[in-house]
């Protein structure tokens, strides 16, 4: 039932393109339209991806296994751009320098806001790393960057994969933050399409096309990864690293950091600042009721969310096969597409099926579980994956049910893993923009919808307040986030 | 109520990892079984508990089937303790709560706990605290504390002492053993250290290949192992060859000497088993039978490759001597080795 | 960083905390959508900011409760469609014709009451009398006459096709505002001539993502010319100016394709579940204070009906010299297909 939920907008693609014939098909995808989008997409990818890895490792590296002056301050502030979502800061950027736009300045902006999704698991992964290891390599002659590269670097690789992967996706999927710059790719041209003829067919032709660019994305991660799973890393440290002096370099590193900083957090968040001071009275009521929705649907997604992403979990973890795989994979290539093709499924879906639930709040919430469910699902199958199942047995074992026992010993275990993951979907779905739009309950105004109306029409100063408190809302969630990736298990 | 083990098979696709167990272990009695890695021996234990289906056999608790053809007891209904390699705490709840874990919800009455706490010789000041501050040996403890609030009739122990050092794991053996001693539950420990194997109950067993080649008195199996495999896992050996002389004698490298047991099955050909410590070795004063090729100091004493037998017999062998013995032997000289006690016999096969 | 102790009691306070909000959540967001089942809904392609305004004044008037879904005419018009006989929506208002002529033809639109199209001049509102035109906007070329000078702009919209505008002017070819202007091209020049157009168009336009942004690049000096809607242009002239502060507006007049006028349309959806009420919607917008919020208002968009004057500041409407057209021959579709083909989509 809930694999068929996740297969609902591949099938609605699929059907849409059989739907076309092959001549109207390949006439809409074999243009030179398509070819740029292509270039674009692919081009933003293969630079955008890299550059991520290469911010999200290095600041890792910088803050956690050497002396870097205020390492503290910088382990938060790379984490940071989370909480800002990607078009606030396109918008931040692209009010500030309005000349920024197309390709360079798209992986500027995505990548200074993506980064921190290889950041995070790139921190977790070193800090779970045996530093005993480095001083082996040490010992055996290798001097800090043979260390970094021999040693460090290849035990980060499904974290760094896995991010990067994330990041992929993201890039793939993003609409506001390019189409403020000016930006095409497969996303802003659906997006466009959309707008133009709704659930046409040059939308699902697109939407075909990405959908083969995500397939091909998660098959060659898939291949990288090889037989490697991604479970827990270690056990923590039993003594501190040893952080390497920077010595002469240390300036230039704290000017690095502090660069990427400002690219991320400072330039967006000074310009949302700046125009808050130029707008007029800002209607607290709407903002007041814009926040209450938001909150409303997203904490709501976050829960649904999680509890499907149990279900998947527990699946994929305690029974694995080819079955478990698959629908991994399903949910995975489901929320690589653009929020407006789910969206467009479902609403093809609802009133074809079920038109009591068309432009209703189940309907949102369920475009957010479609969507999100790869944000929840990471965690709590690694979550999982480190409460032994010798816990259950040895519940069993005292007597108790096993349905009981996994009741009164994982899921208490999982609760850190289920706050991260809830709390990466409440983000998601807070900053949700497309879907929201086309599926929830006509009056339905969140904060990002009400951002996106007033930035689109360049009403800077209206759209400002709104900014403010989407960065605000999202400023616990990824405070949870950060303590997931930074603490220890429980245990 | 005897716990007994008839025919028990057990595959993981084509591995077959148990064949044909049968076991009877009394009421009150402690076994261990020993068996390298892979003998099966943790899923004998995963059977029992009920955490793994049997493929072929029968358990039964004095005249209740817990698993076998027709019907199988889901493990939380066996009332059988299980102690994991780990612990298996839950590292979420305090020591007290650990151990309150299993029992029912109007009785988990902390002067229970006290109690078994203190039959596991914790100090009640650990009731509180959380299991990643307890020490290996404690955490030990307190899961086998835990095992016991059920009143089981029988206690799994899986390899429990494994992850501790080797002081405390002396320690805690002891501590754990007087506790089930105390509590006159019956006991089933899996392990692959002899001496804890031999030194736990009443029989001990041992396993190779998935079959339970041999169990008895710890006494008998060591005295008599039935193959030269069980005996090499109970203790260290010297094998020799050797030709029979009469019946209840053999000559070979060490000369001829009694037969204690024989294992041979009658065959031809054969070796002599001898255990290091029936071995005496001093200098020879003219001749000896043996000479010393070479002494290599352990620094608790010194192990000399002896070269000896000659002739029919020849053989060498590695004799472990302590230090205040060692200063006594060159390399090169000659001494003469002396058997107490008999030979086992094994047959031979070239 | 929390201690993992304390971040162990957070985490069971926080999912409790999340699932009650949740929970709430749906709740409340239940007793929203139940009041909104007497609102009127209005499936709004205006600009929120003039339909909020005629939604405000028509509640104070007639207690009637709007509520707005906000879209681009071809995403509305298409969804309606997709919709059918499901749809919620009530009213739909339309900023160019296409559009409503999309939703006319597929057969779900109630004919609009009499009294509201006598208080329309034929030439805004089609024949079929299934929906009415409530404002209109005129085609107009921006410039920066700091990069070009009057002399040189173009005699016609069809010139920007040549090859030596190429690079040198900047639409919105995404919005629902140029496709109505592309399907006057296609009305007067025929299939053939507007693919040729639109042909040069993909050469040599830079596209931008709306009007505004269009006209904020000419006015930034990114492009010395643009195509919009006349009204982004008074509008911000109006306030400070900021994005049109060095820019002139140029009308091509002439009945040429650039001095199209486009009318927003209004319709009723045959299966409104408030039917009176959004006929007295139309009403309203139609009526003299529906459409002085448009002659006095921010809007700057041209009143059409009851007779209302526009701005001042505006040239008359009937002064334009637009090319004829008959707003409901406008092939939406059609349109959305040749620019498709030519890249533009």
């Amino acid at each position: 039932m809930l694999a068929l939920g996740a297969l609902v907008p591949i099938g609605f693609v699929l059907q849409a393109a059989i739907a076309m014939g092959w001549d109207e098909l390949s006439a809409l995808v074999f243009r030179p339209k398509v070819g740029e989008l292509l270039v674009n997409t692919v081009s933003l990818v293969v630079i955008g991806v890299p550059a991520s890895a290469v911010l999200g490792v290095g600041g890792a590296w910088l803050v956690e296994r050497t002396a870097l002056p205020g390492r503290r301050l910088f382990a938060v502030a790379f984490a940071a751009p989370l909480a800002i979502p990607a078009f606030v800061a396109s918008y931040g950027w692209a009010s500030a320098v309005p000349s920024i736009s197309g390709l360079w300045g798209g992986v500027l902006v995505a990548v200074t806001a993506y980064f921190p999704l290889v950041y995070l698991p790139a921190l977790a992964a070193i800090r779970g790393l045996d530093p005993g290891l480095e001083e082996s390599a040490r010992s055996l002659g290798m001097g800090s960057v043979a260390v970094f590269f021999r040693v460090v670097l290849p035990q980060l690789r499904l974290a760094v994969l896995g991010g990067g992967l994330v990041v992929a996706l993201h890039l793939l999927a993003e609409y506001g933050a390019f189409a403020f710059l000016r930006f095409d790719t497969f996303t802003t041209a659906i997006v466009v399409a959309y707008q133009a003829t709704f659930a046409g067919p040059n939308a699902a032709a697109l939407g075909l096309v990405l959908l083969l660019l995500c397939f091909a994305l998660l098959t060659v991660e898939s291949l990288a990864r090889g037989n490697a799973r991604y479970a827990r890393v270690g056990g923590g440290s039993p003594h501190p690293p040893v952080r390497l002096p920077l010595g002469r370099l240390a300036p230039l590193a704290v000017f690095g950091a502090v660069c990427v900083v400002a690219a991320s957090t400072i330039v967006p968040l000074a310009s949302v600042v700046r125009w808050l001071f130029r707008a007029d009275a800002t209607d607290l009521g709407a903002l007041a009721s814009a926040t209450g929705q938001t909150l409303a649907l997203s904490l709501a997604g976050a829960v649904c969310a999680i509890a499907v992403a149990l279900a998947f979990a527990w699946l994929s973890v305690r029974y694995p096969g080819r079955l478990s795989r698959l629908l991994e994979g399903a949910a995975f290539l489901t929320s690589s597409l653009p929020a407006i093709i789910v969206a467009l499924a479902l609403v093809a879906t609802t009133l074809a099926f079920a038109p009591g639930l068309y432009q209703t709040a189940f309907t949102v919430i369920a475009a957010y579980v479609v969507i999100f469910l790869p944000r929840a699902l990471v965690p709590l199958r690694a979550g999982l994956a480190q409460v032994p199942e010798s816990l259950e047995e040895a519940a069993r074992s005292l007597g108790i049910a096993p349905l009981l026992a996994r009741l009164r010993v994982t899921v208490p275990l999982l609760v850190p893993a289920v706050c991260a993951g809830g709390a990466l979907v409440a983000l998601g779905a807070a900053n949700e923009l497309t879907a929201t739009l086309l599926l929830a309950p006509t009056g339905t105004r969140t904060v990002a919808t009400s951002f996106w109306s007033a930035a689109s029409s360049l009403d800077y100063p209206t759209a400002a307040p709104y900014a403010i408190v989407l960065v605000l809302l999202s400023c616990p969630a990824v405070a949870l986030m950060f303590a997931h990736a930074t603490g220890r298990n429980l245990r | 109520m005897t716990l007994s083990l008839s025919g028990l098979s057990k595959s993981f696709g084509t591995t077959r990892v148990l064949r044909d167990v049968t076991l009877e272990v009394p009421e009150g009695t402690r076994i261990a079984l020993v068996g390298s890695s892979g003998s099966g021996k943790s899923t004998l234990l995963r059977l029992i508990a009920g955490f793994e289906r049997p493929d072929a056999g029968t358990i039964a608790l004095g005249d209740r089937e817990l698993a076998g053809p027709r019907s199988t007891v889901p493990a939380h209904r066996r009332g059988i303790g299980y102690v994991a390699q780990d612990g298996a705490l839950f590292p979420h709840l305090s020591v007290a709560r650990n151990i309150a874990f299993g029992m029912p919800r109007g009785a988990r009455h902390v002067a229970r706990v006290h109690e078994l706490m203190e039959l596991a010789s914790l100090d009640q000041t650990l009731a509180d605290r959380m299991p990643h501050e307890l020490s290996g040996g404690q955490q030990q403890r307190v899961a086998l504390a835990r095992a016991l609030t059920q009143q089981p009739k029988v206690i799994l122990l899986d390899e429990p002492f494994s992850a501790l050092d080797t002081g405390l794991r002396a320690q805690t053996r002891q501590a754990v053993v007087d506790m089930l001693e105390r509590s006159g539950v019956t006991a089933m420990l899996v392990t692959h250290d002899r001496d804890e194997a031999l030194s736990f109950g009443q029989q001990v067993g041992v396993l190779a290949g998935g079959r339970l080649v041999q169990a008895g008195a710890p006494t008998g199996v060591f005295d008599a192992p039935i193959d030269v495999r069980v005996a090499e896992f109970l203790g260290d050996v010297m094998l020799v060859s050797a030709r029979s002389a009469g019946t209840d004698a053999v000559d070979c490298a060490f000369g001829r000497l009694p037969v204690r047991h024989d294992r041979s099955g009658g065959a031809a050909r054969v070796r002599a088993m001898v255990r290091p410590e029936q071995v005496r070795l001093a200098p020879a004063v003219d001749g000896g039978n043996a000479t010393v090729v070479s002494i290599r100091s352990t620094g608790a004493g010194a192990d000399l490759t002896l070269r000896f037998g000659g002739g029919s017999f020849p053989a060498e062998a590695t004799h472990r001597v302590p230090l205040h013995a060692a200063a006594r032997f060159q390399a090169g000289c000659q001494v003469q080795i002396t058997v107490d006690g008999g030979v086992v016999l094994y047959p031979r096969h070239e | 960083m929390l201690p993992r102790s304390r971040l162990a009691l957070l985490a069971p306070v926080t999912i409790g905390a999340l699932l009650l909000a949740g929970c709430t959540a749906v709740g409340s967001g239940a007793e929203d959508s139940s009041t909104s089942d007497d609102a009127l809904v209005v499936y709004n392609a205006q600009h929120e900011e003039l339909t909020a305004e005629w939604a405000d004044a028509f509640t104070e008037q007639t207690g009637i409760e709007v509520v707005l879904r906000n879209g681009d005419d071809s995403e509305l018009g298409n969804q309606l469609v997709q919709e059918g006989s499901a749809s919620k929506a009530d009213v739909f208002l339309t900023e160019n014709s296409p559009a409503m002529s999309l939703v006319e033809q597929a057969g779900l639109l109630a004919p609009v009451d009499e009294a509201t199209l006598a208080l329309v001049p034929e030439q805004y509102r089609p024949v079929s009398g299934e929906w009415t035109g409530i404002a209109a906007r005129s085609t107009v070329l921006v410039y920066n006459p700091e990069l070009i000078s009057e002399a040189e702009l173009p005699a016609s919209l069809l010139d920007l096709a040549e090859p030596e505008w190429k690079g040198r002017w900047g639409a919105a070819p995404a919005k629902a505002d140029f496709q109505a202007i592309v399907s006057a091209v296609v009305e007067t020049q025929g299939e053939h001539g507007a693919r040729e157009w639109l042909e040069g168009m993909a050469t040599n336009a830079t596209e931008y993502r709306n009007n505004i942004v269009t006209m904020k690049a000419v006015n930034a000096g990114e492009v010395p010319v643009g195509i919009i809607y006349h009204y982004y242009w008074y509008r911000d002239q109006d306030r400070a100016a900021e994005d049109s502060g060095n820019t002139k507006l140029h009308y091509f007049g002439n009945q040429d394709p650039g001095a199209f006028v486009s009318v927003s349309g209004g319709g009723v959806l045959k299966n409104a579940p408030h039917a009176d009420e959004a006929q007295q919607f139309l009403a309203f917008i139609n009526g003299e204070q529906g459409q002085k919020i448009l002659g006095d208002g921010y809007s700057f968009e041209y009143p059409v009906a009851s007779g209302v004057a526009a701005k001042s500041e505006l040239p008359p409407l009937d002064g334009l010299n637009a090319p004829a057209i008959d707003p409901s021959t406008l092939n939406g579709p059609k349109v959305i297909e040749l620019m498709t083909e030519a890249g533009l989509l």
